[in-house]
């Protein structure tokens, strides 16, 4: 009979003792949640050119890694355009759909004595950047279903919450101050770059997410008198289940490596598969927040550092050819009436995607600021950063035929790199967790003195990427 | 730097354990999901998505909030019925629909002239589901002319109790059904 009931009867109203049961146990929830958005982009961006196609992979050799333009003579050349007026080449179209979704699991329960616990596993379909032919009919589509992060945490009111799993950490994006991207899709760190190739590094961006995710284990302090902290550690860069070792050897691939052949080209991290030098990774961060006459602040300061595996030669001599990745951050923000303002300041050893730095590299500077209104269902907002970062490294290390590391001088000099950017946007609220949005965003790279567009003629020091952005997003 | 900030972050452990009053766990949703800047503006944290295994207290706290204050009752309206139902073949001493109990008066059944029952029920949530009602069973024998306290058997109270959870039933699909 109670079965029945239960089987066939809905469930209606709520808990009467609902303050009472809150401590009690509960049985562990499983929720689905996630977010679908289709973007038309319009992008305007320097060296936006066609190349050669990359060759295609077979059994012994792998695609051609990079899908720049061959330089033969000193004249960049395509498939049809070998050597004759090097300007005309086919650029890439202005006009482009975009679209990506999540769907997040979130698993919520709680034990008799108040300990909450649970799980977070997000599912991505934006695994592959780039179209990947690895052998006719034996490659992966471009829509591929990967997990962005997954974590479980233990959280007590009275030590705070622990997660572990492939997570953001502390400083690199729970628990920072300033950061305003709650506008259009986030402005200059916002969805921009699913419509921008990878010329000239105009894409990339040193946000806090981009820190990575990880596998790592997070401790998150209960808030006392508006304070509340966090520390994380990581032992690499590397997520997710396996080794990383594609064979029986040990080399770079394998994500536990302190020391390979090759390592010094991977300061900046191989963007899909998360290879980079970064070891032992640790971020801290301590955060305030309150209110004073009405104007709710938040302020944030956090460290991240690490270490970084080293170079191994042939002659298995192991050289330490990068520096510590060392970067401070401040952070704050205020807000009132809608109106929410913000500023943050990094700096510390760290290259323009939060990697080691080779020795002897200039450390990095960056500044973002940022506002937003919001005022009934609409939010309009702008944000600013600019970057000084290393250029071209001072130093390019390799072997000589013995077999020795050497490191050479950049022969161009050492030259700071600019990167600065700008976003504004707006959206407007059609229903709860559906918005349209629209957005401008410009981003740019300069380099004094070193062509960063080798595709066209002459030297290309500065390139920039400005894309428009119309859509719509719903989150679930 | 390392032990620098080792011993910082022991130190603000510590200072953490002083808190008392000020001191309050922060919620999944007051933590930065970077990557989800993207889906702003949604639930996260425990109250994020869709249920699809487990019951939704959020959903529940927000039908209760729509559907609180005017109808008077704060217990299920069903149990409620149905335990006033089942129990009518008693006198009723006192019922309560904000606490949720009934309570009834000494009744000897026609059959069984040397002992008498009182019952007390309880409606126990806005819920409408198994574990919402108990009744207690009281009896008493009439032994030398003096009524003394003697135990029910064991399956009286969750017999009632499912009487009124099929009559609680019949209800539901009666109103389902208009």
């Amino acid at each position: 009979m109670r079965k029945i009931l239960l089987g066939t009867t809905a469930v209606v109203g709520a808990a009467l003792l609902a303050p009472a049961v809150a401590e009690a146990q509960e049985a562990p929830t499983v929720r689905i949640g996630g977010f679908f958005r289709a973007y038309y982009g319009n992008t305007q961006q320097s060296g936006r050119n066609s190349t050669v196609p990359s060759g295609l992979a077979n059994n012994t050799s792998p695609a051609d890694g990079n899908l720049r333009q061959a330089i033969v003579a000193g004249t960049p050349t395509t498939e049809t355009n070998v050597g004759t007026n090097p300007g005309h080449v086919g650029r890439l179209s202005k006009n482009d759909f975009s679209t990506d979704a999540e769907v997040h699991v979130f698993v919520n329960g709680k034990t008799a004595n108040g300990l909450s616990y649970g799980a977070v596993i997000e599912i991505a379909f934006n695994q592959q950047e780039g179209r990947n032919i690895v052998q006719q009919r034996a490659s992966t589509g471009k829509t591929t279903a990967s997990i962005d992060e997954m974590y479980a945490f233990v959280a007590s009111p009275m030590w705070g919450q622990i997660r572990f799993g492939d997570e953001d950490g502390p400083v690199g994006g729970l628990m920072n101050s300033g950061v305003i991207t709650n506008f259009g899709t986030g402005g200059i760190y916002g969805d921009r770059e699913s419509f921008v190739s990878r010329q000239a590094n105009v894409r990339t961006t040193t946000s806090p997410g981009s820190l990575g995710d990880n596998t790592k284990i997070i401790y998150l302090s209960p808030q006392f008198f508006g304070f509340d902290f966090g520390a994380s550690f990581a032992f690499n860069y590397n997520e997710g289940e396996d080794t990383g070792c594609p064979s029986n050897q040990s080399s770079g691939w394998c994500d536990s490596s302190y020391a390979f052949t090759g390592a010094a080209s991977f300061g900046v991290a191989a963007a899909g598969p998360n290879m980079s030098v970064r070891r032992n990774e640790y971020q801290g961060a301590l955060r305030w927040r309150g209110s004073l006459a009405g104007v709710g602040l938040s302020v944030t300061g956090g460290y991240v550092g690490s270490g970084a595996a080293k170079e191994l030669s042939p002659l298995n001599v192991q050289r330490s050819v990068f520096q510590p990745l060392g970067v401070w951050q401040v952070g704050a923000q205020a807000s009132a009436y809608g109106l929410t303002v913000g500023a943050q300041y990094e700096h510390g050893a760290s290259n323009f995607f939060w990697g080691n730095l080779l020795k002897g590299d200039r450390p990095m500077d960056q500044f973002f600021a940022g506002a937003s209104y919001t005022v009934g269902p609409f939010t309009i907002g702008g944000n600013y950063l600019i970057q000084t970062v290393e250029g071209a490294s001072r130093t390019t290390f390799g072997y000589n035929a013995a077999g020795v590391l050497t490191a050479t001088p950049n022969a161009g000099g050492a030259a700071l790199m600019r990167r600065l950017g700008y976003g504004i946007g707006a959206n407007y609220r059609l229903a709860p967790g559906l918005d349209i949005v629209a957005e401008y965003s410009s981003y740019t790279v300069a380099e004094r003195g070193r062509d960063l567009d080798p595709s066209n003629p002459g030297v290309q020091d500065r390139n920039t990427a400005k894309v428009f952005i119309l859509g719509t997003r719903l989150a679930f | 730097m390392k032990p620098a900030l080792l011993a910082f972050v022991a130190a603000l452990s510590l200072l953490a354990a002083c808190g008392g009053d000020n001191q309050r766990l922060v919620g999944n949703d007051e933590y930065g999901d970077w990557r989800q800047g993207r889906a702003r503006n949604r639930p996260q944290g425990a109250s994020a998505g869709i249920v699809v295994f487990g019951v939704d207290k959020d959903r529940e706290a927000r039908e209760a909030a729509a559907n609180g204050g005017g109808s008077g009752l704060s217990v299920n309206a069903y149990l409620w019925r149905a335990t006033l139902d089942t129990l009518s073949f008693m006198p009723l001493a006192s019922a309560d629909p904000f606490g949720g109990t009934i309570i009834t008066d000494w009744y000897s059944p026609p059959s069984a002239n040397g002992e008498r029952f009182r019952a007390q029920a309880y409606v126990l949530g806005r819920q409408l589901r198994s574990d919402g009602v108990r009744v207690q069973v009281f009896r008493q024998t009439l032994d030398h002319g003096q009524w003394v306290d003697s135990p029910v058997s064991a399956s009286t109270n969750s017999d009632l109790e499912d009487k009124v959870l099929a009559r609680a039933r019949e209800l539901r699909s009666q109103s389902a059904s208009r």
